[in-house]
């Protein structure tokens, strides 16, 4: 199905070249699913890593429990090679 | 009886007086439709986007992606019709979120958003959901962008549903690294059409 530019309120069809660039975009953009699903599940381990910093500063004891915790988010991305594997991820309990 | 403010009147008989109230001018809206891109160019359909204003805003309404987790992207260009959406960019983009779950709240520096004198389309919003019920609003501002003598710089806020059935409000901002007028900018999302939804563009005096 052609695309079409919405040129100040006129479809203008694209052109073979624009296409063909826009074909590409698409398909580079798929093949990178999983690369940016795997980003967004790192930042947000990243973010529940962060929460539970203080427990290990030198005035707390981190208990068994916390280890076991940030040690598991640690090693969350590990596997993560798809989207559907990224989404669907259950996330470790925070102690 | 009229409101005089300072012996200026400013409402009389139910109308605003001559001055008051005309700063930021329609010019012009284009409503998507499977479209491709939605793309504002100046001299022709009644578009002005010259130095006829130093300020012009484009308010996004409602856009709907056909794909979903895609992003809202614009690009700039000058006059010559032959030339591409490529001017160099620098950019920053940060956002804050908040999931409807209570999940994935989050204030993160985007950094595979931003550009370092790139020339690729601008993510103004990033991971949009393609449910019936979702889509991106917000507004960007485009400073003198016939401009010679200076950079052109932009800063955009939006609101998106995103794919993760989030809230984010994302921030954008940065310049088009040339001193050549722009006078041409189109939107589109990072992957598939814009279903629906419009953009408003506006001249600030």
């Amino acid at each position: 199905m052609p695309r079409y530019h919405n040129i100040n309120g006129e479809n203008v069809q694209f052109t073979a070249a624009e296409e063909t660039a826009r074909d590409n975009e698409e398909t580079a953009w798929t093949n990178a699913a999983p690369a940016r699903a795997l980003a967004d599940l790192r930042s947000r381990r990243n973010r529940l890593l962060a929460e539970t910093d203080f427990w290990g500063t030198s005035d707390m004891t981190m208990s068994d429990d916390m280890t076991t915790y940030r040690q598991a988010l640690r090693d969350f991305p590990n596997g993560k090679d798809t989207v559907d594997k990224c989404e669907k991820a259950t996330w470790p309990t925070k102690p | 009886m009229g409101l005089i403010s300072d012996g200026t009147t400013i409402f009389d008989a139910g109308a605003m007086a001559s001055g008051f109230g005309s700063s930021m001018v329609f010019i012009k809206k284009l409503t998507a439709s499977s479209s491709g891109t939605l793309t504002f160019v100046n001299g022709s359909s009644g578009v002005v986007l010259d130095s006829t204003y130093k300020e012009y805003m484009f308010v996004f309404q409602d856009l709907h992606p056909a794909s979903n987790g895609v992003e809202l992207e614009f690009q700039g260009t000058i006059a010559d019709p032959s030339s591409s959406y490529n001017q160099t960019i620098t950019s920053t983009l940060f956002k804050a979120g908040h999931g409807e779950d209570g999940s994935g709240d989050s204030f993160n520096y985007e950094a595979d958003a931003d550009q370092q004198q790139g020339d690729g389309f601008q993510d103004i919003a990033r991971y949009v959901g393609n449910g019936n019920d979702e889509s991106v609003c917000g507004k960007l501002s485009l400073y003198d962008p016939s401009s010679t003598a200076h950079v052109k710089h932009f800063m955009a806020n939006t609101q998106m549903y995103h794919a993760s059935d989030e809230a984010e409000n994302c921030f954008t901002a940065g310049y088009f690294n040339t001193t050549a007028g722009l006078t041409r900018f189109q939107f589109k999302f990072s992957s598939g059409n814009i279903d629906a939804g419009t953009i408003t563009l506006y001249g600030i005096k």
